[in-house]
């Protein structure tokens, strides 16, 4: 009977299935390394910023959760926080060529100008690398890496998972509770939570 | 949303019903790397409660290198309201704000506030429609509790953890759901590994995850789409209550709990439903005289009791007795060989001796054999209708005895498809619940023809003997010889056609053999001769064995035990309506043996591992029509799809009237286009189309 010769197959297959490449980023581990090209055409590397605190918001222009941030205000005041402090921000758009987010250089220059946002830069990762690099999921998911080059903070923006830009105000913003907890030079509570929002919309 | 009435004290069941485009997909309450449920909000009157939604068994959704958790075309979450004794009668408005998140690539928030007025009252009320028949279709989605007696736990590996499931019987299949976010790495794969008892499965952690968790919580979906609440404990599996009050302990509503005793899991070998069991096996046994395996070797001892006369009743009455006899001890043989040979760590399924090249080949012959006889070539000595014939008594009672033999050895493929939950049951239980199961079944096999030799009266209603059994034994032959061919097809097919050959072969000296037994019938050397052809077919099935290597490990899987929808099912219309309507593509392969094209298709495009990989990933079943016999059925299919002849590849969607047809030359990305062109599939779209770049 051939389908005794299917299950073989199906059951080598699902033993063969091909594990999905994503780095294993840990909090408390060093960041890894990146070059990436920003929106201006530098090249930019997480080496060049040893010593500052860094940053990495993952963005996506079109989903409902980015917008809540962006149309609210929200990201932008954090980035003109925190930047002001001395900390690297980087936007990264890891949305692939012909999906939802993909930006070229020139319409994302143009969208942070009408925003006001303040990043240090605009990372462009069309190909997903440092998405991969760094297993981002959502947008807006967010890293933070010290001045030693650890990472002390990997997960959502603040503890209120909704679209809902009502929901910003009393909300408990991670990013503003690891950095301040770290440059008090105390160790960051909640150093790993689950992102939320819409999926990086990689291209594989 | 809740029949009209509200009766104070009592639940009524009420839902938040998604209907979704093609595509689209809401979230189970763990949506996975991304996504969110449904939330709702109640405004309601005093004295009215609703509980929180629950949440059927999701499915995988893979996203590029994510994995998020949820349902596609259409979800029902349950909850409840209840009225207390402060809620005033008369109308009450119940108000819901609802927001959720529908995603295809992009996703889109939504919000909504519903209202539904219903009456307070302390008499039930009528269903109100559409809803009541949503909650027909849809309401019973929700993950069970595991059943009594059912072990889990799980312990820390490098990698991640591993579950043991014992259920009592041999899974094959495994999805696990964590109810917590960050424990599992959710993308990876989960790898199920059937054990005798259940199954193991191999789960990723979160890279991130520091401490192992007390429990693992969640949805475990078993082969069949059985899905239960799980609540594993570190360390070695123990007996779980049911995790229902766990899952939703937050219920306001007064579950009815079931009394202690049998909340405290008894052993499944001894638990309340082997009584039943055994009924229902006894019931089956007695069916089993009408499956087309048995009905000929039945048919037979029939003809023997018309033929009886009056004057051997009393010896008809030990025959019948001898034949149960024959059924019994051959049961209790094949058991314990089964029990035996599982012990000894095998993994065998009922009609395990239909794996062995041997016993197949013997198989055909002897019904070859016995096919020849009815049809008139000659007649057996050791007659099967010796029974009432005159012989010598002693030889008569092995006749019937080894027709009791017969009657099990060619029942066995027939008892696994019609009584699996018996056998399922019987073969997980206890030695001792095991053999009562099969004896049970054994006595109603025996019982139609033991009942009819022990009252003679009864063998009055039967027709007087006479001409026409002659012919009625020759068109016996008929379903005889299908069965031969059903068997050498087998053989062909998992041995290949050096098998068919020495098969053919065989076939054809026990042809010669026979003949000479009808030409010289008084002759002791025809039957000398005859006797040594068969030495000589079975030499020759062992030599052939030899020379031919297995296709498969025979040892790998059970013939009949195929969990539906994850591997090629044989076709039927009703199967492709029954997965139809549970909200499954099916894809179907009509194809023939002798159609190379369909062979060439199967091997390059349909059975490679990415796409069998598809067609798992997203749930579609697959049928396979086989056209290589006649086959009426398939052959109008065949018409009203406009085509006359295979291959032909159609895809069912649920919610199309007409399936999607398929080239007829395949290449595997024609497969995988069709099936991301699903309506539950779309979040691989963006995977495939990257493939092809």
């Amino acid at each position: 009977m051939t389908f005794r010769s299917r299950i073989f197959i199906a059951i080598s297959s699902a033993a063969l299935l091909p594990l999905v490449p994503m780095a294993q980023v840990k909090v408390g581990d060093a960041a890894p390394a990146f070059t990436a090209t920003d929106s201006r055409g530098q090249t930019q590397t997480l080496q060049q910023y040893h010593g500052k605190y860094v940053v990495l918001e993952w963005h996506n222009q079109g989903c409902p959760y980015t917008k809540k941030h962006y149309d609210s205000g929200n990201m932008q005041s954090l980035q003109k926080e925190w930047t002001a402090k001395g900390v690297a921000w980087f936007t990264v758009i890891s949305s692939a060529p012909g999906t939802q987010g993909y930006v070229t250089a020139d319409q994302e220059n143009a969208y942070v100008d009408k925003m006001h946002a303040v990043p240090t830069a605009v990372l462009l990762d069309p190909e997903g690398k440092l998405g991969h690099l760094y297993n981002a999921k959502t947008t807006p998911q967010m890293i933070v890496i010290d001045p030693q080059g650890k990472l002390i903070y990997d997960g959502a923006i603040d503890n209120r998972p909704t679209p809902d830009p009502d929901d910003i105000r009393g909300a408990d913003n991670y990013v503003n509770d690891a950095l301040s907890l770290s440059m008090a030079g105390k160790p960051v509570a909640t150093a790993y939570t689950r992102p939320y929002g819409c999926s990086v919309k990689y291209g594989d | 949303m809740p029949p009209s009435n509200l009766v104070r004290g009592q639940a009524a069941q009420a839902g938040l019903y998604f209907k979704l485009e093609q595509g689209w997909h809401v979230y189970w309450k763990n949506a996975g790397d991304s996504g969110e449920p449904p939330h709702i909000k109640w405004t309601l009157p005093q004295g009215i409660a609703a509980g929180p939604l629950q949440f059927p068994a999701p499915q995988r959704l893979p996203l590029g290198p994510l994995m998020d958790f949820g349902y596609e075309n259409e979800v029902l979450f349950p909850f409840s309201f209840t009225a207390n004794t402060s809620a005033k009668s008369g109308p009450a408005t119940l108000h819901a704000h609802v927001d959720w998140l529908v995603c295809r690539e992009v996703c889109i928030p939504g919000k909504a506030d519903l209202e539904a007025t219903r009456t307070v009252a302390d008499v039930p009320g009528t269903p109100v429609e559409p809803d009541a028949s949503l909650f027909a279709r849809l309401g019973n989605r929700l993950p069970a509790s595991l059943p009594a007696g059912t072990k889990l736990g799980f312990v820390s590996t490098p990698a991640g953890f591993k579950l043991t499931l014992e259920t009592g019987q041999r899974e094959t299949q495994a999805i696990f759901f964590p109810a917590d976010q960050d424990i599992l790495d959710n993308p990876a794969s989960q790898t199920a590994t059937p054990t005798a008892k259940g199954l193991t499965l191999d789960l990723k952690k979160d890279a991130n995850l520091a401490n192992a968790p007390d429990q693992l919580r969640g949805v475990l979906e078993l082969s069949g789409g059985r899905a239960y609440d799980i609540a594993a404990p570190q360390g070695k599996p123990v007996a779980v209550p049911a995790t229902a009050n766990i899952e939703h302990a937050e219920e306001p509503v007064p579950v009815a709990v079931a009394p202690a005793a049998e909340r405290s899991s008894p052993p499944a070998s001894h638990g309340p439903g082997l009584a039943k069991i055994i009924g229902l096996a006894f019931l089956g046994g007695i069916i089993l005289n009408l499956m087309p395996c048995v009905f000929p070797v039945l048919f037979l001892k029939g003809l023997a009791l018309v033929n009886s006369g009056s004057e051997e009743r009393h010896r008809l009455r030990a025959h019948g007795l001898v034949y149960t006899l024959g059924i019994l001890v051959s049961f209790w043989v094949l058991v314990g060989v089964l029990l035996g040979l599982r012990a000894a760590g095998a993994h065998l399924g009922w009609g395990f001796q239909f794996q062995s090249p041997v016993f197949l080949f013997l198989m055909a012959c002897l019904l070859f054999f016995l096919g020849l006889s009815l049809a008139g070539q000659f007649e057996i000595g050791l007659s099967l209708t010796s029974a009432g014939g005159g012989l010598a008594a002693k030889q008569g009672y092995t006749g019937s005895f080894f027709t009791g033999v017969l009657a099990v050895i060619v029942a066995t493929p027939c008892t696994a498809p019609f009584m699996g939950a018996a056998i399922g049951y019987a073969l997980a239980a206890s030695a001792v619940a095991t053999f009562a199961v099969f004896t049970a079944i054994a006595l109603g096999l025996a019982a139609p023809y033991l009942a009819l030799s022990l009252q003679p009266a009864w063998t009055r209603i039967l027709p007087k003997p006479g001409a026409w059994m002659e012919v009625l034994r020759q068109v016996v032959s008929v379903p005889i010889f299908g069965t031969v061919i059903w068997l050498a097809w087998v053989v062909a097919n998992a041995y290949g056609s050096e098998m068919l050959a020495a098969l053919l072969v065989s076939f054809l000296l026990l042809a010669i053999a026979g003949w000479f037994l009808g030409r010289w019938p008084a002759k002791g050397w025809s039957t000398v001769l005859a006797s040594l052809i068969a030495v000589g077919v079975v030499a020759l099935s062992a030599y052939s064995q030899s020379i031919v290597e297995p296709k498969f490990d025979s040892r790998q899987v059970l013939t009949f035990n195929v969990p539906p929808g994850s591997f090629w099912e044989p076709w039927s219309a009703e199967k492709v309506a029954r997965y139809q309507s549970q909200g499954m593509a099916v894809f179907v392969d009509f194809t023939a043996k002798w159609c190379l094209s369909c062979q060439v298709n199967e091997r390059i495009a349909l059975t490679t591992p990415e796409v069998m990989k598809a067609f798992a990933d997203g749930h579609v079943a697959l049928l396979k029509a086989d056209w290589t016999q006649h086959d009426d059925a398939i052959t109008q299919t065949l018409e009203k799809l406009g085509r006359s002849g295979v291959p032909v590849y159609a895809l069912y969607v649920p919610g199309e009237p007409n399936p999607r047809l398929l080239p007829e030359a395949l290449t595997p990305g024609i497969v995988l286009d069709a099936i991301n062109s699903l309506p539950r599939n779309s979040t691989q779209t963006a995977a495939a189309a990257s493939n092809k770049q």
